[in-house]
């Protein structure tokens, strides 16, 4: 299996301020990757390093085969929507298939005609006088246009309503589709909701660090609930990696990661997670006072 | 990439279309107004120097106009130049720009090259009509080389165009938003031009300095006021005197008793300083440098605007996005 993303120790300092610590992911191709994590997590700038727009100031990353360059070769791989959706207000969607034809090799202008047409979104209005879901939509099938072998998206739903949202993840279901697994897709959100129903793969950060990266069919069996009255847990923590506990006066409940082996202590139930649940015990552990540091789960596929 | 720079710029580029060709329509009706006047003059005074002097060629509202030549480079500076990088990155279109299959240094040397050659040819243009236009007014008082003229004849108008959109795409670049980046054109622009034009210009080349012979004429307590020696040239200082300390001569008390402001001499004054080997001097630029000095002066903001545009590819290609 070839790899889309392989980043190592890749780090970003802006003046004092870390955005990304020592962050390792590997992504296989033809996976839809979930990038989840709370505001200020370090999503934007990986991404945007991935991208090539911003300059790591430690580790490496490789994408698609390459350092993130300056290259024409290397840009047109690539497909990246920020945040805020850029596009030139003033000019139409039709002035953004033109200019895209001009600055790309293999456009596929007709691949974005189709698809405005099929969301009814007129090609000869400014952009700018476009809804928000509309011009997610247009940026979307601009970015698809390029035909490219990795898409990037910096939560371009986070704005939109929950139509226009699933509007926006049935089209990038369908370009997923359609490239028969030569599309690889990273997909930052905190709407795990979202993101459960269009992905296969996640990286988790939290803190500025990696948490947890891997399938998450995976990365799910990897973790378990474990229910059981309020007891020295001990054991437990040394035989597995205790992500979150809730302790009250009659029960615990721990969120492990299992250490190799399943959980033999028979005062505890264990049940499957779901990826709100592990998502959300992660942030909560990050959040927590210093002392637990957690390892990042990552490199599964050797 | 071309197609690109097209599409942001035709509108406003038909704007200053429309705006140059106002310009040289006015200018071109005055201008053959001015020459064919100035034919009848040439006729009417039959190469008499006395009567050419008491013309005037140019009056009204139309002579101010090609001093809108100092203006033009510093708005293509702030109207152009500043929003190049600064408003691309303040909209986030960079995010859209600099995400296609076009390297950032590609999309700058496109965007920049084709801005900075319509300010190569708007100052051009601009240049060339008020230098066409000024033709019969250097002819009658050779002031071409005058501060005022020199600056709005010839091809710096070229360089100042050229200077000031670099400083604008410069400025925009490293202040990352348009009106800051605006504010460092219109200051950056004027300092530099004042600098360069009262500060290093005189010293271009070394200027010559002419002796000459006191004659009744000499305006005393003032500077010698008719020379004759430098009318067709910059003129870096004047004044008179032997080599010598002139305020300790003899003839102080003499000068010290004539009258102020007025012109001609009382005769002991002229006679006692004509004794004491007195003359007066001129130090200033002759006539024919005045295209050695355009070049010179032409070089030096092509300079100034390679050097903006270095920095300006060097901040594109090592910054964050």
């Amino acid at each position: 299996m070839t790899t889309a993303i392989a980043t190592h120790e890749l780090s970003k300092r802006y003046r004092r301020v870390s955005a990304l610590t020592d962050c390792t992911v590997t992504v296989p191709e033809g996976r839809v990757s979930a990038l989840l994590g709370p505001n200020g997590a370090g999503k934007t700038t990986l991404l945007r390093m991935l991208a090539g727009l911003v300059h790591p100031t430690g580790g490496t990353a490789s994408v698609l085969d390459g350092v993130p360059r300056q290259d024409p070769a290397f840009l047109a791989e690539v497909g990246f929507l920020a945040q805020e959706i850029p596009m030139y207000r003033r000019l139409t969607a039709e002035d953004h298939i033109q200019i895209g034809a001009h600055l790309n090799p293999r456009w596929d202008a007709s691949l974005v005609r189709t698809r405005l047409a099929e969301l009814r979104i007129p090609l000869d209005q400014r952009v700018g006088t476009l809804s928000g879901g509309q011009r997610a939509q247009v940026a979307l099938a601009l970015t698809l246009a390029k035909r490219p072998r990795l898409l990037l998206l910096d939560e371009p739903v986070a704005a939109l309503d929950p139509l226009a949202r699933r509007k926006f993840l049935a089209t990038l279901t369908s370009a997923v589709a359609d490239a028969e697994g030569g599309l690889t897709v990273v997909l930052s959100s905190h709407l795990v909701s979202d993101l459960e129903r269009v992905c296969d793969h996640v990286i988790l950060l939290s803190g500025s660090r990696v948490q947890v990266c891997g399938d998450i069919d995976t990365v799910l069996a990897e973790h378990k609930i474990l229910v059981g009255p309020r007891k020295d847990t001990a054991p437990i923590e040394r035989a597995h990696q205790v992500v979150q506990a809730v302790v009250t006066a009659r029960q615990s409940t721990l969120l492990v990661r299992l250490g190799g082996g399943p959980v033999i202590d028979p005062d505890f139930q264990a049940e499957d997670v779901t990826l709100e649940e592990l998502v959300l015990a992660y942030m909560g552990a990050s959040e927590a006072p210093a002392g637990k540091h957690l390892a990042p789960v990552g490199g599964e596929e050797s | 990439m071309t197609w690109l720079v097209w599409r942001q710029y035709r509108a406003q580029g038909a704007i200053a279309i429309v705006l140059l060709a106002a310009f040289a329509a006015v200018i071109l009706a005055d201008g053959f107004q001015i020459a064919s006047h100035w034919h009848s003059v040439l006729v009417a005074c039959a190469g008499n120097r006395a009567c050419l002097q008491q013309q005037s060629l140019v009056n009204g509202v139309v002579s101010d106009l090609p001093y809108i030549s100092l203006i033009v480079p510093v708005v293509l500076g702030i109207l152009w130049g500043a929003p190049l990088v600064a408003h691309e990155l303040e909209a986030r279109t960079s995010d859209f720009a600099w995400t296609q299959s076009v390297t950032r240094m590609r999309w700058l040397t496109v965007k920049a090259g084709w801005l900075l050659l319509a300010a190569v040819a708007c100052g051009g243009l601009i240049g060339a009509l008020t230098t066409w236009w000024s033709g019969p007014v250097n002819a009658l008082s050779a002031s071409a080389f005058l501060p005022g003229q020199f600056d709005t004849q010839g091809i710096v108008p070229v360089g100042y165009a050229v200077f000031a959109m670099a400083l604008g795409i410069a400025a925009g670049t490293v202040a990352r938003r348009t009106l800051p980046a605006i504010a460092i054109v219109l200051g950056g622009f004027i300092a530099v031009r004042l600098l360069i034009s009262d500060v290093l210009r005189p010293h271009y080349m070394s200027a010559i300095t002419t002796y000459y012979n006191l004659t009744a004429s000499f305006t005393p307590r003032g500077q010698v006021a008719q020379g004759g020696v430098s009318r067709a040239g910059v003129t870096v200082g004047q004044g008179w005197g032997s080599v010598g300390d002139v305020l300790r001569g003899p003839c102080v008390r003499l000068l010290n008793a004539a009258p102020v402001g007025k012109s001609g001499s009382p005769v002991a004054l002229l006679s006692c300083m004509q004794a004491h080997g007195w003359r007066g001097y001129a130090t200033y630029q002759p006539a024919a440098r005045y295209w050695p000095f355009q070049g010179i002066e032409t070089g030096i903001y092509v300079l100034l605007a390679a050097a903006l545009i270095g920095v300006t590819f060097a901040i594109v290609r090592k910054r964050d996005a």
